[in-house]
């Protein structure tokens, strides 16, 4: 929970700040409806790496993981786990 | 935070400016009148080691950290008079072997490494196309897959090394549904079925290394030549430039430092007016405005290379120092022809090559501009 909702607010108020949300259906498909363009991955990580004291590695920033809400929780969860 | 080289750093440094002031200025002139790459040069510049500079040793490189490169590429810019060969090189370190190396499987890295390293093959990559040129990630180059191959098609341009490459890193799209995420990176040989490669194309600058497009015409790809996942093609090549963006201009530093000392030389002997020009201040304030370029463009390198040395992220910090010293080259270029008079406009001196060859540096690996949206997309605009 608490990583879902840091995680949608940071990417509405920081990353897709042009999609006009107030909230992201955990499922919808960030990158097809082009929420998430190559300039905003990049911050995204950035952001990522800094709010969950983590370090993403370049070969994991691949569809699966980036996809939706719920995949990057899954990640972010995955990742801090392991840590 | 200490930017100072230790005395290894230093000593190859300085082994890298012999090397290059003795062995890689021969023929200059006349080859980059020509358009001519030194496949010799290319040939001594491996035996001294550059290809293989930060790859390991089981591959044949020098295994060298990332500072220590950066030295050797100061020194190779300073030394080294032809500058379109430094820029075939670090496009082969930067956008071929590195990737192979990062994102690779051992096979891959089995395969390709040794001969890029050993500077028996060339590598380069290909992203730019025809109508896509800063929005990279608008191509239309394809690749389906069909069993355990791909096929791709489309037409890339202005490919560095791509008339002398054996192998090129091809970008494609795979999955047009995905946005950038929807590309994908593959390993394709020069003898692959489909792939082809047009006649060298004629540049302003850097005209010593070949650019050419690259036609994929169901160009056969085995599924085991892709470099990372499917869609990994954004994060390979975001990966790339940055390092190609924190490293290359390395060269333009040590070209920096060459021009400067020419000048202040020059400022000294040529007497006009019964005087050293130099005592005048519209030189030596050019001079002085030179020195500052260089001063705060070696800051700016030094300290991206310090971060990526830590395995730390430099995207703001790479796309700084990228628009920095591509900027300040053209602007030290351009006084430094101007101090020459008209011995720098002739054709007898390297000033005037120098500017061309230096324009290209605000263009590729991204414009000024595009540097620019990348430091205010990150400051939050």
């Amino acid at each position: 929970m608490h990583i879902h909702g840091t995680l949608e607010k940071l990417l509405l108020s920081e990353i897709a700040t042009d999609s006009g949300k107030e909230s992201l259906d955990p499922d919808e498909d960030l990158l097809e409806h082009g929420m998430l363009d190559s300039m905003a991955i990049m911050k995204l990580i950035v952001r990522l790496e800094e709010t969950f004291s983590m370090t993403i590695q370049d070969e994991e920033i691949i569809p699966e993981n980036f996809q939706s809400l719920n995949s990057m929780v899954r990640f972010i969860e995955d990742k801090t786990k392991k840590q | 935070m200490d930017f100072s080289l230790t005395e290894d750093q230093a000593m190859f440094k300085e082994s890298a400016i012999n090397f290059s002031l003795k062995t890689l200025n021969t023929g200059t002139k006349e080859r980059e009148e020509k358009g001519e790459f030194s496949r010799e040069s290319w040939d001594k510049c491996a035996e001294f080691g550059i290809q293989g500079l930060p790859m390991p040793e089981e591959y044949g490189g020098l295994g060298r950290d990332i500072l220590t490169c950066i030295a050797a590429m100061e020194g190779l810019g300073f030394g080294c008079r032809d500058s379109g060969l430094l820029f075939s090189i670090n496009s082969h370190i930067w956008t071929c072997e590195s990737p192979i190396l990062k994102f690779g499987t051992d096979a891959q890295k089995q395969r390709y490494l040794p001969p890029l390293v050993s500077g028996s093959w060339v590598g380069g990559h290909a992203m730019t196309e025809p109508d896509a040129g800063s929005d990279a990630f608008s191509m239309t180059c394809r690749a389906e897959k069909k069993g355990d191959r791909y096929f791709i098609n489309g037409t890339k341009m202005f490919i560095s090394n791509a008339p002398i490459a054996d192998v090129l890193l091809v970008f494609a799209v795979t999955d047009a549904t995905k946005g950038f995420a929807g590309f994908s990176t593959f390993i394709v040989e020069k003898g692959f079925p489909g792939i082809s490669v047009g006649k060298p194309l004629e540049m302003m600058g850097l005209r010593t290394c070949p650019l050419g497009e690259v036609i994929l015409d169901n160009c056969e790809v085995p599924e085991e030549n892709r470099l990372g996942k499917e869609g990994a093609g954004s994060a390979i090549f975001n990966s790339e430039m940055e390092w190609e963006r924190s490293c290359l201009f390395a060269t333009h530093v040590g070209a920096m430092a060459r021009d400067l000392e020419e000048c202040i030389s020059y400022a000294k002997l040529r007497n006009q007016f019964g005087r050293p020009i130099g005592k005048n201040q519209s030189i030596s304030n050019k001079i002085a405005e030179m020195k500052v370029r260089l001063e705060l463009s070696q800051l700016a390198l030094y300290k991206v290379a310090w971060l990526k040395a830590t395995g730390k992220r430099a995207p703001i910090e790479s796309a700084v120092s990228k628009l920095f010293i591509s900027e300040s080259y053209v602007a030290n270029c351009l006084e430094a022809l101007q101090i020459h008079g008209a011995y720098g406009y002739s054709k007898e001196m390297d000033f005037e090559r120098n500017l061309r060859d230096s324009i290209a540096g605000k263009i590729y690996s991204g414009t000024s501009e595009i540097q620019k949206n990348i430091i205010s997309s990150f400051l939050g605009l």
